[in-house]
């Protein structure tokens, strides 16, 4: 019996560490995988203080949480102290209710409501950007309330009663009275619960994530919109570092909250005694403590200041909003592009613009954020069939050419298609295709080729899919030589049967799991697109050769640059698209994300060949004969709502089988 | 002696209930006066409408002949020293004593002089680094009455400040407490359940009950002189019987006829009549006034506990004198132990020990404490 609760004890802080554990480990990777680990290295920290961009983000959520601990500890403890006076037995049990609610109610509904109050509000009065850092702070705060009010208040209950009425007695006005009293004695909960308040404002993300505008994305924001394009180990490296600074918070936290610490106190002021040192006037504590406050207040707002007068004061502003990991952003010796723009604008101008960077996860999130009014972008990156769907709804405005002469080296294969016919309203950024990648060391050179070769069953329990019916049925769909935009029902059910027939031998359903699973070889086959294949290739362990084809027909998706028509700034949004076509910027982002480019400055250039290597130029730009023909037949569209749910349906009785 | 604090019909009630009904009472400069009373009586809200912690519903409160009603307490000069101490924890011994010497902002070298003093005064010399938390009771509660005496004011109110200490040390501090008041020269109101701790301490003792001033007096006048049978009985221990006054100086109980020492009464008044158990003489049946049959015997060390049933009645008897249970004997009462009182609305409720045994008492002892 000993032994076994010793093992459960054992195996519960197994189960909590080991997360954390790994988490550590891989941060000093020397490599990208998850899989192998090929070398302590430090290159990840040393990339993630290079990455400028997700510095600010850290700064941002410090910022934030700094701000909205401060003013949720104020606010809840003089909260608390007005609960605890409350004479009413009724009324206080009330307010407790009350301020529990926020704290039981899920974190999805305080985020949507509180967006939906802001917008609400700023149409009321008539301003432009509803969501801002304002609105998030006051979210962030309102949420860390309830918290300070939990830790102050038991405290305060606790409290013997006379001690204020002492402190009255001998001298001290009512606020006196709270300030030397009162306050000292509840000091440990008013610590603890701004420390409580500081990690909750850190580490939320639903709540920011509905409640953020232009200009101020929080750190776990920008690591969620991350995800979409595979986390990089310096984002390990990260959590690492946030990891220890919160461990020596709690410990703080836990060592002043301590009678321990008292002793310590003690002890101190007994040595000075020793030493012959008068005590501490306690005047000139209170004015050394009161001097600390002040240095730390007065840092705080200096941040704020700083914060807001970069986004405020600066004449120019560019909004720009983008996939996560999707343009060269300075690691690992390449270019920072969106830096090297801002200089590059100076110097051409003689005017400072500054560029808000911000990401987002997919092109359904982005849709949510601009339809709703919410914020303003200048330029945004979707992908071709949002493009099609803004245009239906005039959420883009047309572009003058005249401000993007570099659109002439846009390839004439990118010109006229189905998005958007008449090249009105975008500039292709990066283009993917679908192929097959396969492990050489298990699948038979004389099998691969085509889609069959996801129905082979030689490789019974090799094979990965699709965890998302869009890309699930499209696999079957090229094979059966189905269109796959088509509203005809009975070609899905069609190719639900094909589906069925493959389950017994895929061995999972995956979307991001993909990348680790071909490259420590537990999967062999897979499709994907071209561009990952290379960062697969990349960290593919030993015994793994992974290859990769075109089967007949497949899915493309174009990304392309838009200007939304909550542009605040046109003419800089359309110089800044000039910029990411010329030579150097778009060349590097292209070597950067490893996806195709439209722009003939990049794929004919002799550096960029080089620097891809021939394999990859012929994976990235085959013969595509006709590519505009192709595209325009196989590209995944737009389908009806009704359609979508229809398909979905099919998608759960496969899953469910 | 000048009138320091008078109190003109005061009325207090908290939801309804009436805590203090149409309290008057002076207290004089340079007194040892004690509000005594059972928990609930009103004792310790008197002193907190002194302190400046409650207002008065009506009535007037006046200090040194100003109406004081709506001052708030850190401007009245009166300091309190409370029931659990409510010293400073986040402050050390000497801090805690300085704090309102800092209020007021002493000069430095002044307040260390005067800390030192007050420490001497309460026998802790050396202890002024020391944390409150960690000094025992008996010297948290010096620390708290230096504190209180360290900015010299004219009244000390002392909410049952010796209740949490054990009897020894009680006993102690009583005596000391006499003492630093007899050296300071203040005027302390004491608030107290405990009638020993009142008669020895104070100069006059003020006796309480729902919301009521039974009795105003010295410890002896209250003792001797009860004015009503609630007094007399929560006082030490009393027999009280109904009695018919005959005429001044000749009174009838219990079927007999004794003489005694008060008068002023209608001929044939019903009064109260009280008898101190110590007062009481075991003498044989045939030389007794009254004669009973013991029912219980109690050793108590100095003396015995005697309860004798006299017609129905239950008498206490303190006696040196050994007498066993079912014995018969016979009880002498001198003249000037027999003590008259008119009926009051507590006739009848008090002075029978028919119900009583030590455990008893001692429960609702512990009680009244807990609610204190």
């Amino acid at each position: 019996m000993k032994r076994a609760s010793k093992v459960f004890t054992f195996l519960m802080f197994a189960f909590l560490f080991a997360p954390l554990v790994i988490l550590l480990v891989f941060s000093f990777n020397e490599a990208r995988s998850l899989s192998v680990f090929s070398g302590f290295s430090l290159k990840w920290y040393k990339e993630l203080f290079r990455d400028t961009e997700t510095l600010k983000t850290v700064r941002n959520t410090l910022v934030l949480a700094v701000c909205a601990a401060g003013v949720s500890t104020v606010m809840g403890t003089a909260a608390a102290v007005a609960i605890d006076r409350m004479r009413s037995k009724y009324l206080r049990s009330a307010l407790d209710m009350v301020t529990n609610i926020p704290m039981i109610n899920p974190d999805i509904i305080t985020g949507i409501s509180m967006m939906l109050m802001f917008v609400f509000a700023s149409h009321l009065f008539g301003l432009a950007n509803s969501l801002n850092f304002v609105t998030l702070l006051i979210a962030h705060i309102t949420f860390c309330l309830p918290y300070v009010i939990l830790q102050v208040l038991p405290r305060l209950r606790q409290m013997d009663k006379s001690l204020p009425e002492a402190a009255l007695d001998l001298g001290c006005t009512p606020w006196g009275a709270f300030w030397k009293v009162e306050l000292p004695e509840i000091m440990p909960a008013v610590v603890t619960g701004m420390i409580m308040a500081f990690t909750l404002s850190l580490d939320d993300f639903v709540i920011s994530y509905f409640t953020t505008g232009t200009g101020f994305q929080t750190l776990p924001i920008r690591i969620y919109n991350m995800t979409k394009k595979t986390v990089t180990p310096k984002m390990y490296a990260l959590a690492t570092i946030i990891f220890f600074v919160i461990l020596a918070l709690l410990l703080v936290s836990n060592l002043t909250d301590s009678e321990d610490s008292q002793r310590l106190r003690a002890a101190r002021k007994a040595k000075r005694a020793a030493a012959g040192k008068p005590p501490m006037d306690p005047r000139k504590q209170r004015f050394l403590y009161a001097g600390g406050g002040c240095l730390a207040l007065a840092a705080l707002v200096a941040a704020l200041i700083f914060t807001v007068t970069e986004t405020d004061n600066k004449p120019q502003v560019l909004n720009v909003y983008n996939w996560g990991e999707y343009i060269s952003d300075g690691s690992e010796g390449s270019m920072d592009v969106v830096k090297e723009f801002e200089k590059w604008y100076e110097e051409e101008y003689g005017r400072p613009v500054q560029v808000n960077y911000e990401t987002f996860a997919s092109n359904e999130d982005m849709y949510a954020k601009l339809s709703k009014n919410a914020i303003s972008y200048d330029v945004i990156i979707p992908s071709d069939y949002m493009i099609a769907r803004m245009i239906d709804e005039d959420m883009l405005l047309p572009l003058d050419f005249d401000n993007i002469p570099n659109y002439e080296h846009i390839a004439k294969d990118f010109h006229g298609l189905y998005y958007d016919p008449e090249d009105m309203y975008s500039v292709p950024y990066a283009y993917g295709v679908v192929g097959v990648i396969y492990n050489a060391n298990v699948v038979d050179e004389a099998d691969a080729g085509s889609w069959d070769l996801m129905w082979n069953e030689k490789y019974a329990g090799n094979i990965l899919q699709f965890n998302n019916s869009r890309d699930a049925f499209g696999t079957a769909m090229y094979r059966a030589g189905l269109d796959v935009n088509t509203d005809d029902r009975s070609q899905w059910e069609a190719a639900l049967q094909d589906l069925l027939a493959q389950r017994p031998l895929v061995k999972s359903y995956v979307m991001d799991e993909i990348y680790n699973m071909m490259e420590s070889g537990e999967g062999a086959i897979a499709a994907y697109y071209a561009g990952d294949y290379f960062t697969m290739l990349d960290a593919q362990a030993e015994n793994v050769d992974l290859r990769f084809y075109y089967p007949e027909r497949t899915n493309f998706y174009i990304d392309a640059m838009c200007i939304p028509s909550c542009c605040q700034n046109k003419e800089l949004a359309e110089i800044f698209i000039n910029y990411m076509l010329s030579a150097e910027p778009a060349i590097a982002n292209a070597e950067y994300t490893w996806y195709a480019s439209p722009n003939d400055l990049v794929y004919t250039d002799e550096g960029y060949i080089e620097e891809m290597g021939e394999e990859a130029m012929e994976v990235l730009y085959p013969d595509w004969g006709d590519f505009s023909e192709q595209y325009n037949a196989y590209a995944y569209r737009n389908l009806d709502p009704d359609l979508l749910d229809y398909i979905n349906s099919l998608w759960e009785t496969l899953k469910i089988n | 002696m000048d009138k320091i604090i008078e109190l003109k019909n005061i009325t207090k009630s908290y939801d309804r209930q009436v805590v203090l009904d149409d309290i008057s009472l002076d207290i004089y400069d340079n007194e040892f006066i004690t509000l005594l009373g059972p928990s609930g009586c009103g004792k310790t809200t008197t002193l907190r409408l002194i302190g400046g912690f409650e207002t008065p519903d009506s009535g007037e409160i006046l200090f040194g002949g100003q109406r004081i009603n709506d001052v708030p307490p850190h401007k009245r000069n009166v300091n309190t020293v409370f029931q659990r101490y409510a010293l400073f924890p986040h402050l050390n011994v000497f801090e805690n004593v300085a704090f309102p010497l800092r209020e007021r902002k002493t000069p430095r070298e002044e307040i260390d002089q005067r800390v030192e003093e007050m420490l001497s005064m309460v026998a802790l010399k050396g202890f002024e680094h020391r944390a409150v938390t960690s000094l025992s009771g008996g010297q948290q509660q010096r620390v708290a009455i230096a504190r209180a005496l360290v900015g010299r004011p004219k009244v000390l109110l002392l909410d049952e400040p010796l209740a949490a200490l054990d009897l020894k040390l009680r006993k102690d501090m009583q005596q000391e407490l006499k003492n630093i008041q007899k050296a300071t020269g203040i005027t302390f109101i004491f608030v107290t359940h405990d009638q020993e701790e009142a008669l020895s301490m104070s100069d006059t003792v003020v006796v309480m009950s729902e919301g009521r001033i039974q009795q105003i007096g010295t410890g002896q006048d209250v003792y001797n002189e009860p004015k009503n049978a609630f007094v007399a009985d929560f006082i030490g221990e009393s027999n009280i019987v109904d009695g018919v006054m005959l005429k001044d100086k000749l009174v009838s109980f219990s079927g007999h006829t004794f003489d005694c020492v008060d008068g002023g009464f209608e001929p044939n008044e019903p009064v109260d009549v009280v008898v101190r158990p110590e007062d009481v003489d075991i003498v044989s049946v045939d030389k007794g006034m009254l004669r009973g049959v013991v029912t219980s015997v109690t050793f108590m060390g100095v003396h015995y506990e005697v309860i004798v049933d006299i017609g129905g009645f239950k008498w206490m008897i303190q006696t040196t004198d050994f007498v066993d249970v079912d014995e018969r004997i016979g009880l002498y009462i001198e003249p000037d132990a027999i003590h008259i009182m008119k009926k009051s609305e507590y006739s009848g409720l008090y002075g029978d020990y028919a119900s009583f045994s030590n455990e008893f008492d001692e429960l609702s002892d512990a009680e009244s404490e807990e609610e204190a």
